[in-house]
């Protein structure tokens, strides 16, 4: 080995002396353990600190500190707490002081909200229970289930209306056809898909439905947005004793159980236990089901049995009809962002909430007393789901041209299971079918326009022509580019 | 062989036409609008509005002819009514009536009493006008933003027409180049950044609907909004009207162009320039937008900057913002500087 390299190594040894504590001590006696000089003698003279000579004149320095600003001066106002920004940016509003009250516009009540006669009328969401003003109303019940939207323009009027168009008449008109079945001995389960083209009023239709549900006294649940479900933002667990595995989400059925006790709670409340929860839970012999809501809430490790409990006591008889509803379907029409124990995907009907409502949307399950349920699509806020996308083209197709049903085409990936549950739609059978929503007529129109021009945010003179030529701006009378047509650029 | 230069086609391709030398459109709430209720004359004039018959409505008598009456039911001579009776007469002696005469009278019965001050201006007056527009006809009260409101005139029917002729004038929202508000679209194109007008356009419909939605502003009297504006309560439920009145209360009237070597001593001399009603606007708006870049962010997501904006714009209204003190320095630099500005010499 030639010297030099020993001579390295012993400098080398020096440098990382940390290393090795038995050296350290004898090698680190003088600073200079190297066996070279040249470094000490060669080492730069320290210069003092602030000596250093002005720059010349004309000659531009490069100042990094420049931009920042002083500690305590300018922009350092207090900055909102954790989850303020977000909680003002999800904020719901559904009144303007300033816009004018509508002194003509009638509220819906449990009596006319199912009347077919409402057709193109704007109808109030009642604010004060008529039973007791202390109870939550339907607007406060809405809230509670998430019904309204951040993108709706409920927060322009001075109060929430809608504006009951042909297919919330008819979706009124599946409210009867349900009641009037509740009688005989079969109870009638309708299953309907809300679909058509974007800002088209498919949520507002949603809210619609939840509406009549609440003022009709039906149990209503409502799976406010899918994509929540599926996008592994909650925790989740795999459901014991499940064949092929299924998987509980926790937290999401507690808060899904807290919504149900606030929108629901005067049944919750006055009806007692009378079946045995499978799990025992905790709970006195005659409980009411709002105490094992609020166990289910309390324990999120409960909540799926809770659930299924509470679905076990709603399917006896004699209780009170069932809407299932869910915003946003073709997020649990695939597979979730979930991942198995095997680093698989999970696909959505393995989540025991999203199962739970394809079941009864699929028609595999029916409700026992009745009841509707409502899937609404969304189309700015939607993955693709080409099962979905097809059967309900099917359906489409079927309710039009029935002679020309388009064909699945086989160079597509299918995802069989999706296709399985909404395979009824290619059937002859009423009860599973689609609503297509959009396309306003001009009375309609006009009846919403009368009502924005009353509230003082259309300022013009609602005229035929004013109407005809709004209504075609907004694509032949989509209710959300009329919103924005007359209200919002009417600049 | 070069081609001959034609001298007539030479002429007539410049197209040389003087720029007419009209005044600015006239704007917003004062349009020309033919008033319903003409006061001056006496034809229009209903049968419920002659008040004239009534008793209540009749004038009190004269002092004379009040006299004379009282004279005549207690039987005895009154004043002489073919002549008139000077004040002067009747409230000679009465110390309290004379109080009540006016001041014009006062100050003739005490002659003696020295004069005040000629030509003092009015107290709590500026000495420069903050009027941004002139009423160009007196009856223009402040536009409230309702379009179409009045049934259009009937225009007679014309044989040989394809389609009806239009009914003038045009709406002013006829045009698709310029169907918004003059105000409106200066301030979208000075929110444009990087030629993207469609974002611009929805902040600018962000900025108008928390207008929309912003409480009933307050209006502070030392900081006085544009005369003829309309009340307080009219603003939120008519966004347009807020934005430019809030542009145009703060917008100033000149700016200072600093000459460079016309002071001499290497001062730069400040001349004030006045602005027009466009320039003036652009002004404000730049303030605005700065002072609204310049708040602190409180929110999150795509709006935050409309929102910004449109909290200075309800500062400005209210008179909180401190664009008003920078409007009210710039006038103060623009009276102090007065004296710079050469005017053409008359001949």
């Amino acid at each position: 080995m030639p010297p030099s390299t020993c001579l390295r190594s012993f400098a080398q040894l020096s440098l990382d002396a940390s290393a090795h504590h038995g050296i350290a001590p004898r090698l680190l006696r003088h600073p200079t353990a190297c066996f070279s000089t040249s470094a000490v003698r060669y080492a730069a003279v320290v210069k003092k600190k602030g000596l250093k000579a002005a720059p010349k004149k004309g000659e531009k320095s490069l100042n990094t500190k420049k931009g920042r600003k002083a500690p305590g001066g300018g922009d350092m106002g207090k900055r909102p707490a954790q989850g303020e920004r977000k909680a003002q940016r999800k904020r719901i509003v559904l009144s303007n002081d300033n816009a004018l009250n509508v002194s003509s516009l009638q509220d819906l009540d449990s009596d006319n909200v199912l009347r077919q006669a409402n057709e193109g009328k704007v109808m109030g969401l009642p604010q004060a229970n008529p039973v007791d003003p202390l109870k939550p109303s339907t607007v406060d019940a809405l809230r509670a289930v998430e019904a309204f939207k951040t993108s709706q323009g409920w927060s322009l009027f001075r109060r929430p209306a809608v504006l009951m168009m042909k297919e919330a008449v008819q979706l009124a008109g599946l409210f009867s056809e349900v009641e009037a079945s509740a009688a005989g001995a079969p109870k009638k389960t309708i299953r309907r898909i809300l679909c058509g083209e974007r800002m088209s009023g498919k949520s507002t239709l949603l809210l619609q439905g939840l509406a009549m549900g609440f003022l009709r006294d039906w149990f209503v649940i409502n799976l406010p947005e899918a994509q929540d479900m599926v996008n592994a933002h909650t925790d989740y667990a795999p459901l014991p004793n499940s064949q092929p595995m299924q998987y509980t989400q926790d937290t999401y059925t507690a808060n899904l159980l807290q919504q149900m006790l606030k929108s629901n709670g005067a049944f919750l409340g006055s009806t007692r236990l009378s079946t045995t929860p499978n799990p025992p839970l905790a709970l006195s012999a005659n409980a009411t089901l709002k105490e094992l809501a609020a166990l289910g809430m309390a324990n999120p490790e409960l909540s799926w049995p809770v659930f299924v409990a509470l679905w076990k006591e709603l399917s006896l008889p004699g209780r009170p009809p069932v809407l299932l509803a869910v915003d946003g379907l073709s997020h649990i029409m695939r597979h979730s962002e979930y991942m198995s124990a095997e680093v698989k995907p999970i696909h959505a009907h393995d989540l025991t909430l999203v199962r739970h409502f394809v079941d009864h949307l699929s028609g595999q399950k029916k409700l026992p007393n009745g009841g509707i349920v409502l899937g609404a699509t969304s189309q700015s806020n939607a993955p693709t789901s080409s099962a979905l996308d097809f059967c309900i083209q099917v359906a489409e197709a079927r309710q039009k041209t029935p002679d020309n049903v388009p064909q699945w085409n086989p160079y597509k990936k299918v995802d069989v299971r999706v296709m399985e549950a909404l395979k009824d739609l290619n059937s002859d059978s009423s009860d599973f079918d689609i609503i297509k929503v959009g396309g306003l007529s001009k009375e309609e129109a006009r009846s919403i326009m009368e009502y924005y021009a009353e509230s003082g945010m259309l300022r013009h003179q609602v005229n035929e022509g004013f109407v005809a030529e709004k209504w075609s701006l907004a694509g032949m009378g989509n209710i959300g580019e009329l919103e924005k047509a007359s209200v919002r650029w009417r600049l | 062989m070069p081609p001959r230069l034609n001298i007539t086609t030479l002429t007539r391709s410049i197209a040389f036409r003087p720029k007419p030398q009209l005044p600015s459109p006239a704007r917003p709430w004062l349009r020309p609008a033919p008033s319903q209720c003409r006061l001056n004359s006496d034809s229009a004039k209903t049968a419920a509005a002659d008040r004239s018959k009534r008793e209540d409505a009749k004038p009190i008598e004269h002092v004379s002819e009040e006299a004379a009456s009282m004279a005549q039911t207690m039987g005895e001579q009154g004043p002489d009514l073919s002549q008139g009776t000077p004040i002067e007469d009747v409230v000679k002696g009465d110390k309290s009536a004379q109080e009540n005469l006016p001041k014009v009278m006062q100050d003739k019965l005490n002659s003696q009493a020295p004069k005040t001050t000629p030509n003092m201006a009015p107290k709590g007056s500026r000495s420069y006008s903050t009027t941004t527009t002139t009423p160009a006809d007196g009856n223009g009260g402040p536009d409230m933003g309702i379009v179409d409101m009045r049934p259009l005139p009937e225009v007679p029917a014309t044989p040989g027409l394809k389609f009806e002729m239009p009914s003038l004038p045009l709406p002013r929202d006829g045009h698709i180049k310029h169907r918004y508000d003059p105000v409106v679209e200066q301030v979208t194109n000075l929110l444009m950044r990087h030629g993207k007008k469609s974002v611009a356009e929805r902040q600018m419909a962000l900025i108008l609907q928390h207008l929309r939605t912003s409480p009933i502003p307050k209006i502070n009297p030392a900081r006085p909004l544009l005369p003829g504006a309309p009340p307080p309560s009219h603003l939120p439920l008519n966004p347009i009207v807020y934005l430019t009145l809030a542009i145009d209360s703060v917008a100033p009237l000149m700016r200072i162009r600093s000459q460079r070597g016309a002071a001499g001593g290497g001062v730069a001399l400040q001349i004030p320039v006045p602005l027009g009603q466009r320039q003036r606007r652009r002004a404000a708006i730049q303030w605005i937008l700065g002072a609204a870049a310049k708040r602190v962010n409180m929110g999150s997501g795509k709006g935050s900057f409309a929102q910004r904006i449109a909290q200075e714009l309800v500062n400005v209204v209210q008179g909180t913002s401190g664009i008003w003190d920078r409007r009210n320095a710039m006038h103060k630099l623009g009276v102090a500087a007065r004296a710079n500005i050469v005017l053409p010499r008359k001949r």
